[in-house]
């Protein structure tokens, strides 16, 4: 007995399958088409949490800057995660008198990718700030390279292209076929993309964590608590000395250079950790022939002021800005006495 | 494997092909359908396989039985044995360790010690539809609705037939398990039915629900709400459950269509229904149905008396609660609808009585309670009460999708207390505006099935536009097919 009859031809079909193919084909085309003559916009895919920081971040070094109160931002933070949660640029300009823009972003981005934010700041704006504090995280100095994917990204960016991976045959796919390009310039461009996890909890979507970031002036706070993990085990990455190098060289002359690490939970920090630390901001600010080294920060702090093992909890932010403002003006008033100040 | 997988797709037309070599061997096609639906169940886990073939087998055997057997009460322990084993099987693999979490805490409550240790247990996917199908099967065979199969292979590729294993629907043997004994013919129209059926059910999985189920679980999993986020987050779990279901129904449909096989449709547009019961007969329809049939009607349906025709809705309310998942706010919803159903019942019950008064003792016309009431509605008011009982089905329905999505007791209190705080989180309008784009395109092409009444309504276009349209269709697929797949729904429970 047969197992099924067709009561149909091949050709009978080919309309029900071949219409389908012809319209994506049709869409891809003019897609590329569009995107050849400029008819969509730049690509700006805020899809994730880290994207929507990372891309906010370069459009406050460059392009779309937020209107801060007291005009372009003089002093400009720099750094990991730790610069972008620990610090609250908002009240940090209060407690300076001059405007403060935070520009930190992750761990998983190397000191490259915080050197090219400050030369899009330069480029953009046609003046030098004042001061760049580059503040980092015992954890990110001992790991040196950065996540391919958030480099790609941040430098597809800044060029205006769109961040397609390659490394499977869909990825490929959807490159050619222009998938990506539609998500990054104008599904993302069109809708809110709700946030995950902790931070979909405090800021919803995508569009209220950039409004919060506008409001503070580039800080965030870490939403989540998280148990406190990590190794005793702190020292500078090899390779640190070259990246540190170009950093340097990113910062314009006439631009102070002030270096800072972040503090570490008391349960992570091994034994006279204050003296390891000082010694590890000593090296690392000959690398960077920094102008100021900012020692007075904690170097460790109680674990119940961290959200996480490198995160302050949003609570101790207030405390904290407040030792860096008075490290920093310490700083200033030595440039200004040894100088004329800034 | 996931229906909205890469995995899915190469099996598919792997299957395909060695389908249309067996073309002229219909045991060869079936041997082929069994290997492949165990294939494709075993993608998740191979050892379950090993209980997919006991309860299939088990029923295939207790078939055979109650087809040799004449004395009812041997045909009864039977029947008895084959519902035991299935629900021993459904019981111990998805409720051991809720009922034993639940009688910890009643007894922690009553002060009592009682310390038993839990069990890892996975939970088989599928395990509630399949081992439903089958005991429809033995329960068919047992009323003489159905003769027994004799053929072990047909037997074991109706309860595992891959498009409907997973998440239904539940289909009966007396509609499906035919199909596998003829030759089944595929002609144009299924083809066509077949193709749309795919493309729409992935839209609706890939595009609408997927992008709502981050929505549902910002609104769901805020510590503090408000009526804003509670009326948000319910739409939107409420078009993410039903994206997500009826998607995968119609996949199961449309690649059945495909195959020449025919399963029943298990969604009929319910958010167009007007009353409970209609919402019930157009929602998970093999689930209903099932109850109906196997349960309702065999506590005795309405035929006990009034209160007991209450209590055998409310009971097979909840257990089809329970049957969802082995968590109390799971019995609390198909309580909620139970409820529900109860006070429809009564209120026609009610009307029914006051429609028809009994005759008058005198021969003089008396004014009769429906004129007084005028109950029988006006063509100006009859629109306006079709629109409020849609709009209080609707709210009722959504109502019981709080109490499904929540995650405890607490919860359920906390988002209807929010009910009456009439405020809106800083994310509303964000939240809004991404809710009407993914639920648009779903509400659009339900209204134009529900006006026309047909829910194939697209084949009847012309075929270029028809083809325009399952070609927007598949662009948003592949604009939203994710790298990383989002499970169904339903396979959880």
């Amino acid at each position: 007995m047969k197992s099924h009859r067709c009561e149909f031809a091949p050709s009978e079909i080919l309309p029900t399958l071949g219409w389908p193919l012809l319209v994506v084909g049709a869409f891809v085309l003019g897609l590329h088409a569009a995107i050849r003559f400029h008819a969509v916009p730049a690509p700006r895919p805020a899809l994730d949490t880290e994207r929507t920081i990372l891309l906010h971040q370069a459009d406050a070094a460059g392009k779309s800057p937020p209107g801060l109160p007291g005009g372009r931002p003089s002093l400009l933070l720099l750094g990991d995660s730790s610069c972008l949660t620990d610090v609250s640029a908002r009240q940090l300009s209060d407690a300076l008198g001059q405007p403060v823009l935070n520009l930190g972003t992750f761990s998983f981005l190397d000191l490259n990718a915080h050197a090219r934010l400050v030369e899009e700041f330069v480029r953009h704006h046609g003046a030098v700030p004042a001061a760049v504090v580059l503040l980092m995280h015992p954890e990110a100095l001992r790991r040196l390279d950065g996540e391919p994917f958030y480099m790609e990204a941040l430098t597809d960016y800044l060029a205006g292209r769109d961040h397609c991976q390659t490394e499977t045959w869909w990825e490929n796919m959807e490159c050619w076929l222009g998938l990506e390009a539609w998500r990054g310039r104008v599904l993302a461009r069109c809708l809110p993309v709700p946030l995950a996890g902790a931070y979909g909890k405090r800021f919803g979507f995508n569009r209220d964590l950039e409004r919060f970031l506008d409001a503070e002036h580039g800080s965030v706070v870490d939403p989540e608590l998280q148990p406190l993990t990590g190794s005793k085990e702190y020292r500078l990455a090899p390779g640190l000395e070259r990246a540190s190098a170009r950093f340097r060289a990113a910062v314009p002359r006439g631009t102070k250079l002030l270096a800072g690490i972040t503090p570490v939970a008391e349960s992570l920090a091994p034994r006279s950790f204050k003296s390891q630390r000082d010694e590890m901001l000593q090296r690392w600010g000959q690398w960077l022939h920094a102008d100021g080294l900012l020692a007075t920060l904690p170097a460790q702090w109680p674990d119940d002021q961290f959200a996480r093992s490198t995160h302050l909890r949003e609570s101790a932010v207030s405390d904290y800005t407040k030792i860096l403002a008075r490290a920093l003006r310490d700083q200033f008033e030595q440039r200004a006495a040894a100088k004329g100040g800034l | 494997m996931l229906f909205n997988s890469g995995v899915f797709l190469q099996f598919f037309a792997a299957f395909l092909l060695f389908y249309w070599l067996v073309r002229n061997h219909l045991r060869a096609r079936n041997v082929l359908v069994l290997g492949a639906s165990y294939l494709f169940y075993g993608w998740w886990d191979w050892r379950f396989l090993i209980l997919l073939f006991f309860s299939s087998s088990f029923d295939f055997v207790v078939g055979l039985s109650l087809g040799q057997l004449t004395d009812p009460r041997q045909r009864r322990w039977v029947l008895c044995a084959s519902i035991v084993v299935n629900l021993v099987i459904l019981g111990f693999f998805k409720y051991y360790n809720f009922f034993l979490a639940s009688f910890v805490e009643l007894f922690g409550r009553l002060q009592l010690p009682f310390l038993p240790g839990t069990l890892v247990i996975i939970l088989p996917v599928g395990i509630s539809f399949y081992t439903f199908q089958s005991m429809s099967y033995a329960i068919d065979v047992y009323r003489g609705q159905l003769q027994p199969t004799r053929n072990f292979i047909n037997f074991l590729s109706y309860v595992s037939f891959f498009p409907q294993l997973v998440a239904g629907p539940i289909e009966r043997a007396s509609h499906l398990l035919p199909q596998f004994e003829k030759t089944v013919s595929i002609t144009r129209p299924m083809l066509e039915e077949g193709v749309w059926l795919m493309l729409w059910g992935l839209f609706k999985k890939v595009v609408v629900a997927d992008n709502l189920a981050p929505l549902a679980d910002l609104a769901f999993g805020q510590s503090s709400h408000t009526a804003a986020s509670v009326a948000l987050g319910t739409l939107a779990f409420a078009f993410q459950i039903y994206g997500d279901f009826s998607g995968y129904s119609d996949i199961a449909r449309g690649s059945a269509r495909v195959l020449g096989f025919d399963i029943m449709w298990n969604f009929d547009l319910p958010y167009a229904a007007r009353n409970l019961r209609d919402f019930w007969r157009r929602w998970h329809i093999s689930l209903s149905t099932w109850l109906r049939d196997y349960l309702y009607i065999s506590l005795g349906g309405n035929r006990r008396g009034p209160a007991r025709t209450y209590v055998n809705l409310a009971l097979t309310m909840g257990l089809g609660g329970l049957w969802h998942g082995a968590a109390w706010n799971f019995v609390v919803w198909g309580l909620w609808h139970g409820l529900g159903l109860c006070l429809q019942r009564a209120w026609h019950v009610h009307r029914a009585r006051v429609a028809t008064p009994p005759a008058p003792l005198t021969s003089a016309p008396t004014p009769t309670l429906t004129h007084t009431l005028n109950l029988t509605p006006t063509p100006t008011l009859r629109p306006m009460l079709r629109l409020l009982s849609w709009l209080a089905t609707l709210l009722f329905v959504l109502y019981g999708w709080l109490l499904f999505r929540a995650n405890s007791w607490h919860h359920i209190q906390s988002m209807t207390r929010a009910c009456f705080h009439w405020s809106a989180p800083v994310w509303a309008s964000s939240f809004a505006l991404t809710l009407a784009a993914f639920s648009t395109p779903l509400i659009l092409m339900e209204l134009w099935q529900v006006r026309r009444r047909d829910r194939l309504v697209s084949l009847t276009l012309p075929p270029r536009w028809r083809g325009l349209l399952q070609g927007a269709l598949l662009c948003g697929i592949l604009l939203f097919w994710e790298k990383k797949q989002l499970a169904f729904i339903y396979f959880q429970f």
